[in-house]
């Protein structure tokens, strides 16, 4: 009985005198948190159910920018262009991040020397970046159309032609993110035991085989964390199309966060912005739980 | 099922040595257990065998046939590892089949297959979990049922039981003997456990720093020991080693000096004494008795200080001449500690070694 009653006791939360010590040291993290993050996410959602602009009075107009939305086909654009954007990043990096992790998991020669310039883009200035990659497109000048030039083929407006500047975008952010994913992947190989690799050749596995029934599935974990992370990132992409392309040629490379950014600060159009930025936070929230929940799944 | 052939196997790694130009035939349907302590190199030749590590010299042959220069794969052979190496992401059924699988069989025939391998190890109601759901005993089935499966030549087996609790080890030590006599494979065992190798094998292979110390069947290893080595580390407990001093040879007797316990005159090979150089007497713990025989014996004077009672047996750890003697004796005998103890050794089951450690005159 006095036993039951201590286990009991034990498994209570405790109260808030108990813990007040706990509460205080996060108070500071709390009050920061909720300032930056929740007061301003908050307003967002109050600000999207408002006409709420610089050009006139602000009036409650409930889910009157929702609706427009639905009805936006610049809006509709954007958000077919950001799911392009995201399909055409997060697949090809996940996928050469692999095989980059795969191959500079081994006893390779010179492993870490690449394993740092496959990383070094990471580390660069998006903005550095893009202005660099901006010269590598220049359609008169730059070494791609120089090199297409001197193989006798015709030379082509990358950034410049709304066929090709979505995906001239796409190639750069794979430039830039695949060595995030070869890290995560490195990370996720090294866990692997090597008893498992000798069990499998002992089998007859090929080195085929072992890539795809063993190397895969064992990443698989490591495979949705990345996808998540991905997609959380390029739904949310701006900087690169804001200095390389502004949304153009003719909306071609416009994103939702870019169009977000245009709808509030050039049109002043705060209200509507708002409920892009909340579609778009619903969006990714909706991502993250679905890939937590998978995750999850496959840990248990 | 097929015999395996070493000849003059070496592996280095760098500068340093693992294994040492060990030849060694392993007969067909033999249980042949490797054992030695931690890096003396028995993993080393079993992944040698197995062909996860490529010879840096010698020939491995199985059957009639050479295969040094084959890959893991492309030897007929199948290993348990000692962390089972099961595939976490598939369940036993998959484990199990994955070798069938890269043999390209019908699904027929690899259901089949799998039944009869996990009917062997008394998994069939688990074939459908992961290997997480099941015990460390299940999952050493699971790893062992994925070997059956391939009908290999030889089994290879690293420390197979070194993840299990002492209970269970024991209970699979009988299995695997069992299951080592349904099969009637060559078997090839790893071990650093004496009491794994003296119970299981057919065959022992001592190994020490990448070189075979002797290769014979576990009672000639407890009986016959070649040297201090092989003396020191079959049995438990290990056998007490005495310094002593050679101070005459008598044909086919060695006179010794032993301090502590003075002349002791015991049959050997007196080829590998000289007068005046050292020797080392070795007398197992279980040899040392309380009453007198009637054969010729040492006689010693120790004092218990730590008796630990088994039930089954007392273990004394004693004084004698400022060393520490351990002695077995049967049964619960009645002993004070650091009262002295008079105590007999049969001069017949003492073991004589010369001074490079080798033995000159084998007991029974």
């Amino acid at each position: 009985m006095a036993l039951q009653s201590s286990t009991a006791l034990a498994r209570r939360p405790q109260s808030f005198t108990q813990n007040w010590s706990a509460y205080a040291f996060l108070t500071p993290a709390l009050i920061i948190l909720f300032l930056s993050l929740l007061l301003p996410a908050a307003a967002t959602v109050v600000m999207s159910l408002t006409d709420i602009s610089f050009l006139r009075p602000t009036n409650f107009v409930w889910f009157d920018n929702y609706i427009k939305l639905v009805s936006d086909s610049r809006f509709r654009q954007a958000v077919g262009n950001t799911a392009y954007y995201t399909v055409g990043v997060t697949l090809p990096t996940m996928a050469l991040g692999l095989l980059a992790a795969v191959a500079l998991n081994g006893k390779l020669r010179g492993r870490i020397v690449f394993r740092t310039i496959f990383y070094l883009p990471v580390l660069t200035s998006l903005i550095a970046a893009a202005v660099v990659w901006m010269y590598v497109y220049e359609p008169y000048s730059g070494p791609i159309n120089g090199t297409l030039t001197q193989l006798g083929l015709p030379p082509q407006p990358w950034l410049q032609s709304p066929n090709l500047a979505m995906t001239s975008l796409i190639v750069m952010a794979i430039w830039r993110d695949f060595g995030t994913a070869m890290i995560i992947y490195l990370a996720g190989l090294q866990d692997i035991p090597k008893d498992i690799y000798e069990a499998a050749r002992l089998d007859g596995a090929k080195t085929k085989d072992i890539f795809f029934r063993i190397t895969v599935p064992m990443l698989s974990n490591v495979t949705f964390y990345l996808m998540i992370i991905l997609i959380v990132q390029t739904f949310q992409v701006f900087g690169a199309i804001y200095v390389m392309t502004n949304g153009g040629p003719l909306g071609s490379t416009e994103t939702i966060v870019f169009q977000m950014y245009q709808t509030a600060f050039g049109y002043t159009e705060f209200g509507y912005a708002a409920a892009m930025s909340t579609v778009l936070f619903l969006a990714i929230l909706l991502f993250s739980i679905i890939g937590t929940k998978i995750m999850r799944r496959g840990e248990s | 099922m097929a015999e395996l052939q070493l000849q003059n196997v070496s592996k280095t790694y760098g500068t340093f040595e693992a294994v040492k130009d060990v030849s060694l035939a392993i007969e067909d349907g033999e249980f042949a257990v490797f054992v030695g302590p931690s890096g003396c190199g028995k993993s080393t030749l079993l992944r040698l065998i197995a062909g996860l590590d490529p010879v840096s010299a010698g020939t491995v042959a199985i059957g009639d046939k050479d295969m040094t220069a084959r890959q893991a794969g492309e030897r007929p052979v199948a290993m348990v590892f000692q962390s089972y190496a099961l595939y976490p992401h598939m369940s036993v059924f998959e484990n199990i089949a994955f070798p069938l699988q890269m043999e390209r069989r019908s699904k027929a025939d690899i259901r089949e297959q799998v039944a009869k391998a996990a009917a062997t190890v008394q998994l069939t109601t688990r074939l459908q979990d992961k290997p997480n759901k099941l015990s460390g005993g299940q999952r050493q089935r699971v790893a062992i049922a994925r070997a059956i499966v391939r009908k290999p030549e030889i089994f290879l087996m690293d420390e197979p039981l070194s993840n299990l609790d002492a209970a269970l080890r024991m209970e699979m030590r009988s299995e695997l003997t069992q299951l080592h006599k349904r099969l009637g494979s060559t078997m090839v065992y790893v071990t650093h456990d004496q009491l794994e190798a003296m119970t299981m094998a057919d065959r022992i292979v001592v190994l020490n720093a990448g070189k075979v110390e002797q290769v014979g069947k576990p009672m000639d290893l407890y009986h016959r020991p070649a040297n201090l080595f092989v003396a020191g580390f079959i049995g438990s407990p290990p056998m007490n080693f005495l310094a002593a001093k050679v101070t005459g040879l008598e044909g086919g007797t060695v006179l010794l000096e032993v301090p502590g316990v003075g002349q002791v005159a015991l049959p050997g090979d007196a080829s590998g004494f000289t007068v005046g150089g050292d020797a080392t007497i070795g007398i197992r713990p279980e040899a040392i008795a309380t009453a007198a025989p009637t054969e010729p014996a040492l006689s010693l004077s120790i004092t218990p200080r730590t008796v630990e009672r088994l039930g089954l047996h007392t273990i004394v750890y004693g004084e004698q001449g400022g060393r520490t003697l351990t002695a077995l004796f049967n049964g619960d005998p009645v002993i004070a500690a650091d009262a002295p103890l008079g105590v007999y050794v049969p001069l017949q089951q003492i073991h004589l070694f010369d001074a490079a450690g080798q033995a000159r005159g084998h007991r029974d």
